[in-house]
């Protein structure tokens, strides 16, 4: 049997219990792949939080394994075009991408016709990062601490208005969440367009608060223009210490925009094992890490069956919201 | 660190052997892109992106603002010898532009058009480096009321841009509105008339549209006229520079585009398209030539491409003060600080003076080697108009089709590209302006998002829309101009149709 033939002879020959000759043509075909160069494709646009960190980690898996892989952006239709196209490739390794918790499993909830509906439908391959939501308001506000704000959004329903960037985005369904688990209205704006529309409304006093993520408003934090009172995950943000974790604060909200690496369903097992493999260690190169930390991402290193999960889990989450929002609307 | 000594620095960093070459690698690279329709700046910018994680983030830089640069300044060549816009910011440029190369003037165009570039975009260098702090503050007070404002009033004052009848124009620009509303909706993430088709969800394209309505159509009819003429216009050398009376009166347009691109650079949204057809109705209206606009007049090319080039200037105002990119380009450059650990915002100018001034010195050198490249390159252009009409017909068909779909990735974009040649054929068959289309699907999209936000804001509240000063004062400038621009033509005789 000659080592390029389909990946799929070579697991019935494992199968047959040639054990030897498996293990032989096994270790051949892993050494097989890559044969040529890799494609990743990232579902959005260039610019933003996604882009950078797949660069990054495709800069590492690159190195660990000696081809070049090329990043291209597809974006559009919530991220689903890119992604579909991830998971209507064909399963040999060669191609991958980045999906999110937003894209792999609220998409299907809100769009019929895709090509997943389920983390059944692709490989998970490693959890790249977290990047949880903060809550900003201006320096000038009135409200010292979180409590502070969440007591006047409690005597005030309806009237606290947030910015988000986009309907149904990881920073407006976190506050859709705060209101579902703490029984407040906050009233979300959704301002789209990306170019951080969301943080000026907040800067130019239209809108009482801000959710969004760290990188984006960190310049005007530090810059004393606006104050971080909470940053929704469970412990402290290395990127704003002086803001109070959602969960410390007693509201077991956290939502993070995700990250992940997937390939297409059906990878040739060693294919998959050394794929999982070499991604595990580009996340852990100190390149990567030093990154992450640099960009406020929370790392949480997982991969294969503990990704898929929390995948799982989301989605859970997700229509939990959705039902919720259906009834409130 | 004032102005002055930043400058000072930021020379020192941009004249370093690698930066220079960075400059002028990028203002080759993107001059060609520009020149290539379909590949605008976005495209052109957003493939280099990679290579610049490989430099240092000042060199990196550097290289985008001089392929951003170089695109705007190659963006006019095509639509001015041959109708083909290769961005949306050069619509308008074409409409004049086009009508100066059937007369001859082709090599003198380009030659205002490459002069009028460097002054709007060396005044604007000069804006940004004497007023940043200040002019941040001024998309702060740009809220919903304000964009919807602007955006709803610039629909009513460009819709008739390019002449014709109040019935084709609004027949057009309705049409172009009507495209804007395909696509996944701003607001709530709805399909509209997606038909299943996951491409569509990103909406009708602008760059194939452009590229078609113009393009495709004059190939069109470049093939039609072309049995029966044979043959392009014949350019002569001594007709490649400008007359002194056409030097005299571009001055004035450059400057007054400048100034409106400068303004429109400074607020979220298409900056440089919109500052491109603000400046064309603003020379309709003020310049002392403005019967000649729409039949070949300099200052209906001097203008716009001057103000595109401001836009693109000023609009790295709020990229670097407040840290947002309120274009495209911008989203990419801030990318590529972050993937180098760079954090925009406010502080920039303190914690990275090396790439706040080194980026805004190296735009001035920018663009003194594209005026340097550009003016000896105004022959080379012209005499594209030599090559057969056997030979450049299927090359325009075969570039102008890679350029629309290099942009997404997409076959869908390739069929726009051809369905818009259709309409804009048709159109022009019809004396339909094309010009109001664009305008339409540019600004529909828009004025609909914000004034969604604005009743998601306001709770409700329709008098929101007028709150404040400027508000009701853009409204009311637009409506000036509107009822205006509707008696100035009630007292011509009845207005001829612009090709454009």
């Amino acid at each position: 049997m000659n080592r390029f033939s389909l990946p799929r002879r070579g697991l019935l020959a494992a199968a047959a219990g040639a054990a030897t000759l498996g293990a032989a043509s096994r270790l051949a075909r892993a050494a097989a792949w890559p044969s040529r160069d890799m494609t990743f494709i990232v579902p959005y646009a260039p610019g933003g939080s996604t882009d950078p960190v797949s660069r990054t980690f495709c800069a590492q898996l690159e190195k660990i394994l000696g081809v070049n892989i090329a990043v291209e952006n597809r974006p559009g239709g919530g991220a689903t075009i890119g992604t579909g196209a991830v998971i209507r490739a064909r399963p040999d390794g060669h191609t991958i991408g980045l999906g999110s918790n937003s894209s792999l499993m609220f998409q299907p909830l809100i769009n019929r016709g895709l090509a997943w509906n389920s983390a059944d439908d692709f490989t998970s391959v490693v959890k790249l990062v977290d990047l949880p939501p903060v809550l900003a308001v201006r320096a000038d506000a009135p409200w010292r601490s979180f409590e502070e704000f969440m007591a006047h959004v409690r005597a005030n329903p309806r009237r606290v208005r947030a910015s988000v960037s986009g309907l149904r985005t990881t920073p407006d369904l976190t506050i859709q969440q705060l209101n579902r688990k703490a029984g407040v209205q906050i009233a979300t704006v959704p301002f789209t367009g990306g170019g951080g529309e969301a943080l000026l409304a907040l800067l130019g006093g239209r809108v009482e608060a801000n959710c969004g993520f760290g990188p984006s408003v960190k310049g005007q934090v530090e810059a004393g223009n606006i104050r971080i009172l909470a940053v929704f995950q469970r412990g402290r943000y290395e990127m704003f210490p002086e803001a109070v974790s959602s969960v410390e604060a007693g509201y077991d909200v956290t939502l993070p925009a995700a990250y992940y690496v997937i390939a297409p369903k059906g990878l040739p097992a060693e294919v998959q094992e050394k794929l999982t493999q070499t991604s595990r260690e580009a996340v852990a190169t100190p390149e990567f890490t030093a990154f992450a930390r640099s960009n406020g991402y929370t790392l949480d290193p997982k991969a294969g069956d503990a990704m898929k999960a929390e995948l799982v889990e989301y989605q859970e989450t997700f229509r939990e919201l959705l039902a919720f929002l259906n009834q409130r609307s | 660190m004032g102005a002055l000594e930043g400058l000072l620095f930021g020379l020192s960093v941009a004249v370093q052997p690698q930066n220079l070459m960075a400059a002028l690698a990028g203002a080759l690279a993107g001059t060609v892109i520009g020149v290539l329709p379909g590949l605008g700046p976005v495209a052109g910018v957003a493939l280099v992106l990679p290579l610049t994680f490989a430099f240092d983030p000042t060199t990196g830089l550097i290289m985008m603002a001089g392929i951003f640069y170089g695109s705007m300044y190659g963006g006019s060549t095509t639509a001015i010898l041959m109708n083909i816009p290769g961005e949306s910011a050069s619509v308008v440029t074409a409409i004049d532009g086009y009508k100066l190369t059937q007369k001859g003037r082709a090599g003198a165009v380009l030659a205002i058009v490459a002069v009028g570039s460097f002054v709007g975009a060396t005044l604007a260098i000069l804006g940004v480096l004497f007023a940043a702090p200040v002019l941040a503050s001024v998309a702060l007070l740009f809220g919903p009321a304000e964009f919807f404002a602007l955006t709803a009033g610039g629909l009513l004052v460009l819709s008739r841009i390019s002449g014709g009848s109040f019935a084709a124009a609004g027949f057009s620009c309705l049409l172009g509105v009507a495209l804007g509303t395909v696509g996944q909706e701003a607001v709530t993430g709805h399909n509209r008339y997606t038909f299943g088709v996951l491409e569509l969800t990103e909406g009708i394209g602008l760059v194939p549209v452009v590229v078609g309505l113009y393009g495709i159509a004059e190939i069109l009819s470049l093939v039609e006229t072309s049995l029966r003429r044979g043959e392009l216009v014949k350019v002569r050398f001594r007709e490649l520079f400008p007359r002194r009376d056409e030097w005299a009166r571009a001055v004035a347009p450059w400057l007054r585009g400048t100034g409106v691109g400068f303004f429109f650079g400074l607020i979220p949204g298409p900056a440089a398209t919109l500052a491109s057809f603000a400046s064309y109705r603003l020379e309709q209206a003020v310049s002392r030539y403005r019967a000649e606009i729409g039949h070949g007049a300099i200052e209906g090319a001097a203008g716009p491409e001057t103000a595109n080039n401001a836009a693109a200037t000023s609009a790295l105002v709020p990229l670097l003060s407040l840290g947002l990119p309120f274009t495209p380009i911008g989203a990419l450059m801030i990318s590529a600080m972050m993937v180098q650990g760079v954090q925009p915002g406010p502080l920039l100018v303190q914690q990275h003076p090396d790439i706040f001034w080194g980026l805004i010195a190296s735009l001035y050198i920018g663009n003194v080697m594209l005026l340097v490249l550009n003016l000896p390159l105004v022959g080379v252009w012209v005499s594209l108009l030599r090559i057969p009409v056997w030979f450049f017909v299927p090359m325009l068909l075969i570039v102008a089709s890679i350029g629309a779909y290099s942009v997404h990735n997409s076959m869908l974009d390739l069929w726009v590209l051809a369905g818009a040649g259709l309409v804009g054929y048709a159109f022009n068959k019809c004396n339909i302006p094309l010009a109001p289309l664009v305008v339409g699907l540019i600004l529909g999209p828009e004025v609909e998002k914000h004034l969604r936000e604005g009743l998601i804001l306001s709770q409700g509240d329709l008098l929101y829309f007028l709150e404040g000063p400027i508000a009701p004062v853009v409204w009311g400038a637009a409506l000036l101009v509107a009822v205006i621009g509707a008696l100035r033509r009630r007292r011509q005789p009845e207005p001829a149709v612009l090709e454009g």
